[in-house]
């Protein structure tokens, strides 16, 4: 459902909702995914494992595993190049390139249950898999760090004895597990406490969890004898997957070559390369093709879930409801190497709300768990969860409807969140107005359930701040007056469609006549991963500007074959026109390749004008309190798209955002032993939830046009995910009357928090 | 997973041959495979051979009625128990425990025989890198370790708890197993045919070696006799039961003639409750009555570290079976 907000003008191909170009072979089981790529004589690798948290790998031996049959290369690091000093990988921010090297196979020391410490490549995974067996690793047991509380310890074990924690880009005298310390402040926290009625403070802990996409990470490389390294593989951004390798072998990035297939989700854990530096040390030890596919436990265990961490924040208002302080202390796991998202965490925790003095402290801890990943709208939603849980709380003190709060405090044009420039147009406040009006919010919800469980409703808001990036498209007139539109987002929610539909509109004809492809990077211009909520909007620049360059080519080509000036052609709706000579494009197209003249283009596009989007939902939950359980009974999301492209794309992404929200918020976590053990790295033992455990989502569009991108476009891909852990546990306080700090709520904890406060 | 060979015998006798005298431990009988190739991928059992029964013509197939009870093939599928009417009017304990265990890819696939033989989900059990008691190791890690769903009953050597949904319902339902081996046909009852890991037998049953499980038996119940099976998950579906509580009850008027009470994750096998039984046959139905008798249910209950939320969450669910078979009186005479 779209609210309209204002007058808007009127499109012919946006808004509108065609098939996706991938829909078919998607559907009947014909597109070609990481794992599906097959290459003649090709080998099979697989990657042994630290079976421990923390340890010094004392020796490798892997001659038996050479001396079976079947075998043909055993690597470790020691067959990997010192790696480089560090890069820019875009959404991650910068990357020490030493650090990304040992995260792909470890360097002396191995930092987590599941880091890779060798690989083989045999004639089938079979083979492989039992040579890994045949390795043998001698380990230094190291005592373990397994959560920031045991990282930030004074005597606490080191994981990088090199590693000072950074303060405003100052380095500490002591080494620590703390990589750095983040401030940011508005005004004076003192003075706004001092001037506060109502201030709540509050300690919440959250659990690792993993994005949990379909596909498990799959990499095929060949590497020939003239130096051609071709990669194949499921990836956000072929060009980061290019930059990364090239930076871990040391090899020229202009020999690599990076092939996308199609992509079974990523959330952000498919930037960052895990496999792909393998594959292609064990194809250029055989000679032949080598293809890693990860299972289920090497996805868990190897890649990059999302962070857990400590949280405290303090909020204040005075007696009419004004925000008039906020503070925030934000400590986030890394994982093994610097890098968690605690710095986006901050920004994001008090975006949605106008708070004249505050501050937020944010560390950056390693600790014995995976290296932490992006995963959507990285950081904020456990940043939400803790400040939309005390924001309750004082609507609660306050006695205030807590949409009614929203409203009063909104963010607005002009205001300025912390440590960001002031906002342009903005879309919170119409998003708590569509809360406001929405049939779930004004319909009273019976507090009574079935058998004794009680039913309760909370609201939450959130915030990404979206980004830009750079991206480039291709286009080719045919002769038959359609166009081919290369892309090199790799493309996971729809872009194909959303950037055809943008071109579509901005050439002047109809999607259908627009051909997507995603294709390598040898074969379009520089792309920026799809990540960040960037690729409609960005990669819609670029096609914007695309079409725009082709229907300038194309006119001037006609001004010659029909003698006229070249500004005298002018285009409306797909039609050239000067001097009552008139061309459809389709006509254009054919006349043009008759006479010898063919049209394509190529356009990079810097991103501008990128802008946050905010989403406002609403969540009515059941909990029966004898046994603990929560069961989202009703859900309601309002997010602000700037303007809906395929309005049905971005409902799809609103709904998955919520569903993977409700099991970040109910059920999944990385249960760690106290030897950081991994003790659930399979899909029956980390719950994600299942349909039966996701209410019918409505979706509410709320269309605030972005005033600096063409058509309006805000990101919309990741704020979904933000409010849901906080309005299911608004709703499970107003169901049972309390306030659940951790997460996951599962059962155990709400009968806890209940009976056993 | 180690490499295997696989047959695929038409007979008994030759499936006995292949077994082997006294059943090599290397080969293992393939039915639904749901468990074993799991932990055969796991790396926790790496047998040499498999032997398919499901091409066996001579073994009982389906579920039927005769006068001796309702008897299940052991190649019978958790979908066909589900969806069965027969069952559903005789033993619904069955087919809800049937409906509410794994999901339905894994039920059309699943058998009852290796229902009841599947291994413990312990995670510690179920991971290559513990080498735990019940795998031939010297302890239980999960007993000082993370044991949030482990045992509060019959703990020690091994704390892992009975997986199966369905096994507790044919407990309460007083069924019987027919094995068969080179050797002839026996019976065992259910209690019989479970019990707890010993040093000499690091498993959860009493089959021996070069036996099959053939069928099951539930004996013909009086009428009145009503059943239900309830479990508590973490999520709606795809879970193993937090705790799992199958009842069946006979009424007369208010009062209570005859009862089976089996609890499940809470022990290495279904863990029937006599105590609380006791206290039930002969009691009118009525005032604190299943307060108390799940206050007894549970009072032998030893929680490790991270498990005593199981405590209250298993008094629930017994006091909810109980209410809901005795809701409504059945007509005495």
């Amino acid at each position: 459902m779209i609210m309209d907000t204002q007058t808007k003008p009127e499109y012919r191909v946006i808004g509108t909702r065609p098939v996706r170009p991938d829909g078919v072979d998607k559907v009947t089981g014909r597109a070609v995914y990481g794992a599906d790529v097959q290459l003649p004589r090709m080998a099979f690798g697989k990657i042994l494992r630290s079976p421990f948290a923390h340890s010094r790998i004392r020796n490798i031996d892997t001659s038996k595993a050479e001396a079976l049959p079947g075998v043909l290369a055993v690597m470790t690091s020691r067959d990997m190049p010192e790696a480089s000093a560090t890069m820019d990988l875009g959404e991650g921010g910068e990357q020490d390139m030493s650090h990304a090297s040992a995260n792909v196979m470890a360097h002396g020391k191995a930092l987590y249950q599941g880091h890779a410490v060798a690989a083989v490549a045999a004639t089938s995974p079979y083979i492989a898999e039992e040579a890994l067996r045949l390795i043998d690793v001698g380990y230094e047991m190291l005592d373990p760090v397994m959560d920031v509380h045991a990282a930030m310890k004074p005597d606490a074990p080191l994981l990088h004895p090199a590693l000072f924690t950074e303060t405003a880009g100052e380095k500490a005298a002591q080494p620590s597990n703390v990589a750095s310390h983040t401030i940011l402040e508005e005004g004076n926290i003192e003075e706004g406490f001092a001037g506060a009625a109502v201030v709540v403070e509050r300690e919440f802990d959250t659990a690792t969890v993993h994005q949990g996409y379909i596909e498990p990470h799959a990499a095929t490389a060949e590497w020939k004898a003239d130096g051609q390294l071709t990669v194949w593989c499921s990836t956000q951004g072929t060009f980061a997957v290019r930059s990364q390798c090239a930076e871990i072998l040391r090899h020229p990035v202009s020999q690599i070559k990076v092939v996308p297939t199609e992509i079974g989700g990523g959330f952000g854990g498919k930037i960052s390369v895990y496999l792909e530096p393998v594959a292609a040390i064990l194809s250029r030890k055989t000679g032949r093709p080598v293809q890693i596919v990860m299972d289920r436990a090497d996805v868990l265990m190897g890649t990059g879930p999302t962070p857990g961490g400590h949280l405290i924040v303090k909020m204040g208002a005075d007696r009419d409801g004004n925000l008039v302080a906020a503070q925030a202390t934000l400590a986030y796991e890394a994982g093994a190497y610097p890098g968690s998202p605690v710095g986006a965490g901050a920004t994001c925790i008090f975006a949605p709300y106008r708070i004249p003095n505050a501050r937020v402290d944010g560390y950056d801890v390693v600790v014995n768990k995976p290296k932490s990943n992006a995963y959507r709208a990285p950081g904020a939603t456990i940043a939400a969860f803790a400040a939309e849980t005390v924001i309750d709380e004082m609507c609660e003190q306050l006695g205030m409807d807590p949409l009614e709060f929203r409203r009063k405090n909104s963010a607005q044009e002009g205001d300025k969140r912390i440590g960001g420039p002031p906002y342009a147009r903005i879309g919170h406040l119409e998003c708590v107005e569509a809360a406001l009006a929405s049939e779930h919010y004004r319909t009273p919800l019976e507090k009574e359930g079935p058998g004794g469980k009680r039913r309760g409703r909370g609201v939450a808001s959130g915030y990404w701040g979206n980004w830009d990036g750079t991206s480039s498209c291709t286009g080719r007139l045919n002769p038959d007056g359609t166009v081919s539109l290369l892309e090199g987002s790799t493309d996971i929610g729809g872009s194909r469609a959303s950037i055809a539909m943008q071109f579509a509109e901005a050439f002047g004809i109809d999607y259908e006549q627009v051909h997507p492809a995603v294709v390598d990077t040898d074969t379009v211009g520089y792309n920026d991963v799809t990540g960040g909520s960037r690729t409609t909007f960005g990669t819609g620049f670029a096609a914007i500007q695309l079409a725009e360059r082709m229907q300038r080519d194309i006119a001037a080509h006609l001004a010659e074959l029909w003698e006229v000036a070249p500004e005298s052609v002018t285009v409306e709706n797909g039609v050239y026109s000067a001097d009552g000579q008139r061309a459809t494009l389709a006509e254009a197209a054919k006349l043009l390749s008759s006479r010898g003249r063919h049209v394509a283009a190529s356009i990079t596009a810097k991103g501008q004008n990128k802008s946050g989007a905010f989403a406002v939902h609403i969540a009515d939950v059941e909990v029966d309190p004898e046994t603990g359980k929560v069961d989202v009974i009703r859900y309601t999301d309002v997010q602000d798209a700037g303007k809906a492209i395929h309005p049905s794309y971005v409902e799809g992404q609103m709904s998955g955002g919520v569903a993977q929200g409700i099991g970040w918020a109910l059920n999944e976590e990385y249960v760690y032993d106290d030897a950081g053990a991994l003790r659930n790295p399979t899909l029956l033992d980390y719950r994600m939830p299942t349909a039966l455990d996701v209410p019918d989502i409505h979706n509410i569009i709320v269309e605030v046009p972005n005033p600096g991108h063409p058509y309006g476009v805000r990101g919309v891909g990741e704020v979904p995910i933000v409010p849901p852990p906080a309005a299911i546990a608004n709703a499970i306080h107003d169901a049972v009357g309390v306030r659940l700090t951790d997460l996951p709520m599962s059962p155990s904890r709400v009968w806890k928090a209940i009976y056993a406060p | 997973m180690k490499t295997f060979e696989y047959d695929s015998p038409e007979t008994l006798e030759e499936t006995f041959s292949l077994l082997g005298p006294d059943g090599e431990g290397a080969t293992r009988p393939l039915a639904g495979g749901t468990d074993l190739l799991t932990l055969m991928k796991a790396d926790i059992v790496s047998p040499d051979r498999l032997v398919n029964l499901k091409r066996l013509g001579e073994l009982p197939s389906g579920i039927k009625e005769t006068g001796d009870g309702v008897t299940l093939g052991a190649l019978t599928t958790l979908t066909e128990i589900e969806r069965s009417p027969l069952l559903r009017r005789r033993c619904p304990a069955l087919t809800e425990a049937a409906s509410l265990a794994a999901t339905p890819q894994l039920r059309n696939m699943a058998t009852i025989g290796g229902n009841l033989l599947q291994r413990p989900r312990c995670w510690y059990y179920r991971n290559s890198l513990f080498h735990c008691w019940l795998k031939g190791g010297d302890d239980c890690p999960a007993c000082d370790g993370q044991n949030q769903y482990h045992a509060l009953f019959g703990g020690g050597p091994c704390y892992a708890v009975h997986p199966s949904d369905l096994a507790p319902a044919l407990l309460a339902l007083d069924a019987e197993v027919i094995l068969k081996s080179r050797n002839g046909e026996r019976r065992v009852s259910l209690s019989e045919f479970f019990a707890l890991p010993e040093e000499g037998r690091r498993t959860e049953t009493t089959i021996r070696e070069g036996e099959l499980v053939t069928a099951l038996r539930i004996p013909p119940h009086p009428e009145g006799t009503r059943s239900t099976y309830l479990k508590a998950m973490d999520r709606k579906v795809w879970a193993f039961a937090l705790v799992g509580v199958a009842a069946a009850v006979r009424l007369e008027g208010k009062r209570i003639e005859e009862v089976r009470l089996v609890l499940n994750g809470v022990a290495p096998v279904p863990w029937r409750v006599r105590e609380a039984e006791g206290e039930l046959i002969g009691s009118e139905v009525g005032g604190e009555l299943f307060t108390h008798v799940s206050e007894t249910a549970l009072k032998g209950a030893r929680p490790l570290e991270h498990n005593a939320y199981k405590i209250p969450l298993l008094k629930t669910l017994i006091r909810r079976a109980l209410e809901t078979l005795t809701e409504t009186e059945v007509p005495s005479g």
